[in-house]
């Protein structure tokens, strides 16, 4: 389902949907999947935050648009080389280098994907850094995560209510922000992008809006304001811009994704339509009882009106978004919208 | 008589609440005690933990797939709730309507019944049971789904009766078949898939699907039926409210909301309070706001007799301690693990043992468990970095005759400010005498967990370990 209005200048097309619940530990499958990075070379890597039960599976798992899962990496839940406890955000630099913040152990951990690109693929571990603290460079909290055409980074230090730009070496180059409501403050800021300018853009998340920043941290300009309608937001957590400029926003608290204009102007909401993937497709085949009434099922029910929110309404309605975390876009025009709780993505083609 | 002093309003709020800090306590004595009485029955904002940062940075209780982090989210809303009575109401409806995790493989949809007692459980008793019967907890959880107009199933009809209404003993079988034909056709949607999925604890492809109530009309049986001396061509409302007007509900309910909120055993004086609120019960339009409220400004409640004569529930006793120790008022990496320590005590929120709840009062308490309930207890008040202990030390302090206090002040201090608890003479000697191993307690100077905080600290796991520190 999608809503646009009357003079959008952009068009989504639903394209299909990748994934089903890991309930294991490893292999194919999702465990509250948060966050998705695209290479070059059509890698879909998907980072699994996986609840306390399967922690010891933390990891990045590996696929592509034809469905095959290729494998994966990280050595699930700890403070030791290649764990996590609460990874959060990723982003590809352009050597092809991962980067993955985690907000507990107050850190950013990078590998490189410029290995083996085909067949059994994986990536090789290269540091971790950062470390907690209030300092210049030192983090509490390490959201979103994006970079620059120069391969600088930008860190959302949610608890210190900070962006801060590094070197893609962990270097500390500059920091802005402060908590609070006006420009150019943050309230536990959470998802970052970085335009073809270069300009930052931040998921402001409980301030429940959008912020514009050049590459150097002065404030351009503020998009949304806290609701349910068009153009305004429910605890925004990712945001991402394509070479055109239109701003993707995964509106996490209205269980949708908004798209905006480049001047910040509503053009569309999703509001998700996931299909049976290839591997649950799989899953019926083994389970033709379980199949059978599935296909008789009205699965977008009306509900009562105790449950009509949107976040009763996902999870209750199985194509809806649910727990839509982050949003991610490829090279060829294409938008991933990662649900943490259907664990699985969306894949949307712009036409 | 006591009216409104400290002790009265403390037990006040260990039984509609889970016990107060002295902060809290001062702020209730401020309104007085009848002011408290309404302020705990009208619950307005409850000030808990918002939704959006559990979900944040728990995915466990965002997407409330499985039980340890679908405890853990309810023990969130317990401990940091300003409206205690609101969870306690559905702390008691849940041990009432128990309504298990181990059939039902869902606990989204049984903390929207949680939530449920919480919207409707101070309301009427007639809606209530409206309520309970379109749950699709419950309707999963007593095969209500599978209660057909051509074949019915009599499971949620029967229970209805015997355990959540009147009682055994005051209906007939044909009672009970009409009541199950009554309430065919009340399923929930997609229930042959929902059915599936549970008894097969499916996740897949892409997780739970909560559920919603339906109402089949082409599945309900409109014939007439006979109930407890009515006929009519009843459907569950009806039903319903012919249930509620028997004298034996207003006993059932009467007696379960005493035993929970008042005394686990009934005395004479007790029986009277019972009577008093079953009388509310007719008067009110069968409000259980207003049978609390007769309970609540009753004398036997303001009474001696009603004092520490429960004993505390394995949920009161972990959330009254996190509560009086201040901790977890942010989402905290591993809360799930101290959810767990309810149900290693005896009580694990949403999965109780059987239909019937949990066997309460006295059978709370055996070895193992009260090995767990005081190692637990100990471990929170103990722990003089906890904003909670810090404010008992603060208090102790401030009372102190020039920052140095006497042992026996100090145990009785500590006693106080964790009540007031009232122990027997034997138990406060055994305090003292440990107080005074060390001699008089100077607090002057003291820093952030040194050797004068922690034998506060020391105190205060001692308490945890008597006897009175077990009842409410």
């Amino acid at each position: 389902m999608s809503t646009q209005t009357k003079s959008s200048e952009i068009v989504l097309d639903y394209v299909k949907t990748i994934g089903i619940v890991n309930n294991g530990y490893n292999g194919r499958g999702f465990a509250n999947p948060y966050d998705i990075a695209v290479g070059g070379d059509g890698r879909i890597f998907v980072l699994n935050r996986c609840d306390p039960a399967r922690a010891s599976a933390i990891r990045v798992g590996i696929c592509n648009l034809e469905d095959e899962y290729l494998g994966e990496f990280g050595r699930g839940f700890g403070a030791g080389d290649e764990q996590f406890v609460w990874p959060v955000a990723m982003v590809l630099d352009n050597r092809h280098r991962l980067h993955i913040t985690d907000e507990h152990n107050h850190r950013v951990t990078t590998y490189d994907t410029s290995g083996d690109t085909s067949g059994n693929a994986s990536a090789k571990y290269l540091s971790h850094w950062g470390k907690p603290g209030t300092g210049d460079g030192e983090l509490n909290g390490p959201a979103g995560i994006a970079v620059d055409s120069s391969d600088n980074l930008f860190v959302v230090d949610q608890h210190n209510s900070r962006v801060q730009k590094f070197t893609s070496d962990g270097k500390f180059i500059a920091n802005w922000g402060s908590f609070g409501g006006g420009d150019g403050q943050f309230n536990l800021p959470w998802g970052a992008a970085v335009d073809k300018d270069d300009n930052v853009y931040i998921a402001d998340w409980r301030n429940n809006r959008i912020q514009k920043f050049t590459n150097d941290g002065e404030f351009l300009a503020a998009f949304g304001n806290s609701g349910e309608g068009e153009g305004q937001f429910q605890r925004p957590t990712s945001v991402a811009v394509d070479p055109e400029g239109f701003i993707y926003v995964a509106d996490w608290g209205n269980e949708r994704v908004q798209v905006l204009g480049p001047d910040g102007s509503f053009q569309m909401i999703l509001r998700g339509e996931a299909t049976v993937s290839k591997w649950a497709e799989a899953y019926f085949d083994s389970n033709p009882e379980e199949k059978a009434e599935r296909d008789i099922s009205n699965l977008k029910p009306e509900l009562p009106a105790h449950l009509n929110t949107p976040y009763h309404i996902s999870s209750q309605t199985e194509p809806y978004f649910w727990g839509p975390v982050s949003v991610s876009l490829d090279r060829e025009g294409r938008l991933y919208v990662t649900e943490t709780n259907r664990h699985r993505f969306q894949v949307y083609q712009k036409r | 008589m006591i009216s409104n002093d400290t002790a009265l309003m403390a037990h006040l709020l260990r039984r509609a609440g889970f016990g107060a800090n002295r902060d809290e306590l001062e702020s209730y004595l401020e309104i007085g005690y009848d002011g408290a009485v309404e302020a705990l029955l009208n619950p307005s904002d409850p000030g808990n933990m918002p939704d959006d940062l559990i979900r944040r940075y728990h995915v466990e209780q965002s997407e409330l797939r499985d039980l340890p982090g679908s405890s853990a989210y309810w023990m969130y809303r317990m401990i940091s709730t300003s409206c205690p009575m609101e969870e306690k109401t559905a702390l008691f409806w849940h041990g009432l309507f128990a309504t298990g995790y181990s059939k039902l493989n869902q606990a989204r949809s049984q903390l929207n019944q949680v939530e449920m007692f919480r919207r409707s459980g101070l309301g009427s008793f007639e809606d209530l049971l409206v309520e309970l019967s379109k749950d699709p907890a419950m309707i999963v959880w007593l095969d209500n789904n599978e209660n057909h107009g051509a074949s019915i199933n009599e499971n949620y009809g029967r229970e209805l009766l015997e355990l959540f209404s009147m009682g055994i003993g005051n209906y007939s079988e044909d009672d009970i078949k009409g009541c199950a034909r009554a309430f065919t056709g009340w399923t929930l949607g997609n229930a042959e898939y929902m059915s599936v999925r549970a008894a097969k604890d499916s996740i897949w492809p892409y997780g739970r699907i909560a559920w919603h109530f339906d109402y089949r009309e082409e599945d309900h049986d409109d014939g007439e039926k006979t109930f407890l001396g009515e006929t009519g061509r009843f459907n569950g409302e009806d039903i319903i409210a012919i249930i509620v007007k028997q004298e034996a509900t207003a006993r059932f309910v009467a007696t379960r909301l005493f035993q929970f909120f008042a005394a686990d055993e009934i005395t004479e004086a007790g029986e009277k309070t019972i009577e008093a609120m079953m009388a509310t019960y007719f008067s009110s339009g069968y409000q259980i706001r207003d049978m609390l409220r007769t309970l609540f400004h009753s004398e036997y409640f303001k009474s001696e007799e009603a004092r520490f004569a429960r004993v505390k529930g394995p949920v009161e006793m972990v959330v009254g301690a996190i509560r009086m120790a201040g901790n977890y008022q942010d989402p905290y990496l591993g809360i799930e693990k101290v959810a767990d320590t309810m149900f290693f005590m005896g009580q694990g929120l949403l999965r109780p043992p059987t239909v019937e709840g949990w066997h309460e009062g006295a059978e709370w308490i055996d070895s193992g468990a009260l090995v767990e309930r005081v190692n637990f207890v100990a471990k929170e008040l103990s722990n003089v970095s906890s904003p909670g202990v810090r404010s008992i030390i603060e208090r102790l302090e401030a009372g102190a005759d020039q920052g140095v206090l006497q042992p026996s002040e100090l145990a009785d201090g500590c006693l106080d400010l964790l009540g007031p608890i009232q122990v027997s003479e034997e138990t406060r000697s055994v305090l003292v005498e440990y107080a005074s191993r060390h001699g008089d307690l100077d607090l002057n100077d003291h820093q952030p967990g040194d050797q004068a905080e922690q034998r506060v600290g020391d105190i205060l796991r001692l308490v945890a370990a008597t006897r009175e520190y077990q009842l409410a």
